[in-house]
């Protein structure tokens, strides 16, 4: 029985590992890509999955049905409202003109915009 | 004279599982407050009487005091669904997280551009939860959402070869899919059901 708990132990601590370095990619990935969409992309995604990475290893060393409902709620609130701060900080870089148009391949929300649709 | 309280059932103006009440025809919203008082529960950590019974009187007077307009927001819960749209969602956070972090070690040189996906369903919940869905994703991003013409359009990270963007388009549409199986109503799931848009709306352009 002790061994199966410092199973599920070791287990929460990796988690929280491999959790915090996704968390850590993200800002490297933040520090090392060209422009604001791209790095948008860096900021908040592996932020997320680490959060939940985290959230999993936390809820593996607690243990408790309580605990486990409030992480479970963290974790879909964190899912809910990453991407619509995600989402704002991209519109209004695009809309503001921060985004360089001659990077992108190509832009099909560009013609809609100019289109005037 | 009409009656003091109105159920749903019997109202079809009224939002499902519903009921409005007293002179001023207030709309009580059952799912919404049984919600609320879950998160009131939740946010104490645990589970007494008294909890339940102060989450209740909560979220009753939260729901009076910012009362919401009485329209029928298509929310339905399909548990299956659900299970399917987090199992799906936490495989794709999983293998474009490891594409994604490829990309930002190794630098390798990329292309992104923004393309315009037409969805499928039309009521507001489910585009924004599409939205919400598809930017949990590493490798999508939304920008702009255009809900006349229900299109999402989304940054794409490795956009150099056309196949990379048919994947990216089809993935938004499977997320679409399974996110209106998920929380969508009838009518909704019968759209999705459909194939997607033709080919010639959604090919991209061809790389210079």
């Amino acid at each position: 029985m002790s061994l199966w708990l410092q199973i599920v132990d070791t287990a929460g601590a990796v988690l929280l590992l491999i959790g915090a370095a996704t968390c850590l990619l993200g800002v490297i990935g933040m520090l090392r890509l060209p422009d604001v969409l791209s790095r948008s992309h860096a900021a908040t995604k592996p932020q997320t999955l680490g959060m939940i990475l985290v959230l999993a290893g936390v809820a593996l060393r607690l243990r408790g049905g309580m605990e486990l409902a409030t992480l479970a709620l963290i974790a879909f609130f964190q899912m809910l409202t990453g991407p619509v701060a995600s989402h704002l900080v991209a519109r209004s870089a695009y809309r503001t003109g921060q985004v360089d148009h001659s990077e992108l391949l190509f832009d099909e929300l560009d013609e809609q915009l100019t289109d005037g649709k | 004279m009409k009656r003091v309280l109105g159920f749903s059932f019997r109202n079809a103006d009224l939002p499902p599982l519903s009921f409005e009440f007293g002179r001023r025809r207030r709309v009580l919203d059952l799912p919404l407050i049984i919600w609320l008082t879950v998160i009131w529960v939740l946010l104490w950590s645990t589970l007494t009487w008294a909890n339940v019974l102060t989450g209740l009187v909560v979220s009753v007077v939260v729901c009076l005091a910012f009362p919401l307009p009485r329209v029928d927001l298509g929310l339905r819960l399909h548990p299956w669904g659900i299970v399917c749209l987090a199992g799906y969602l936490f495989y794709d956070m999983y293998t474009s997280a490891v594409k994604v972090t490829r990309q930002t070690l190794f630098g390798l040189p990329h292309r992104a551009a923004v393309i315009g996906v037409p969805l499928r369903c039309r009521s507001d919940l489910m585009l924004a939860a599409t939205a919400v869905a598809v930017s949990n994703v590493p490798g999508g991003s939304i920008i702009e959402v255009r809900r006349a013409t229900a299109t999402v359009f989304v940054h794409v990270l490795d956009a150099d070869r056309p196949e990379e963007l048919e994947a990216a388009r089809r993935q938004v549409w499977r997320v679409e899919e399974l996110t209106v199986r998920a929380f969508g109503t009838r009518d909704e799931i019968a759209r999705v059901a459909e194939p997607p848009p033709p080919p010639q709306l959604a090919a991209g352009r061809p790389a210079p």
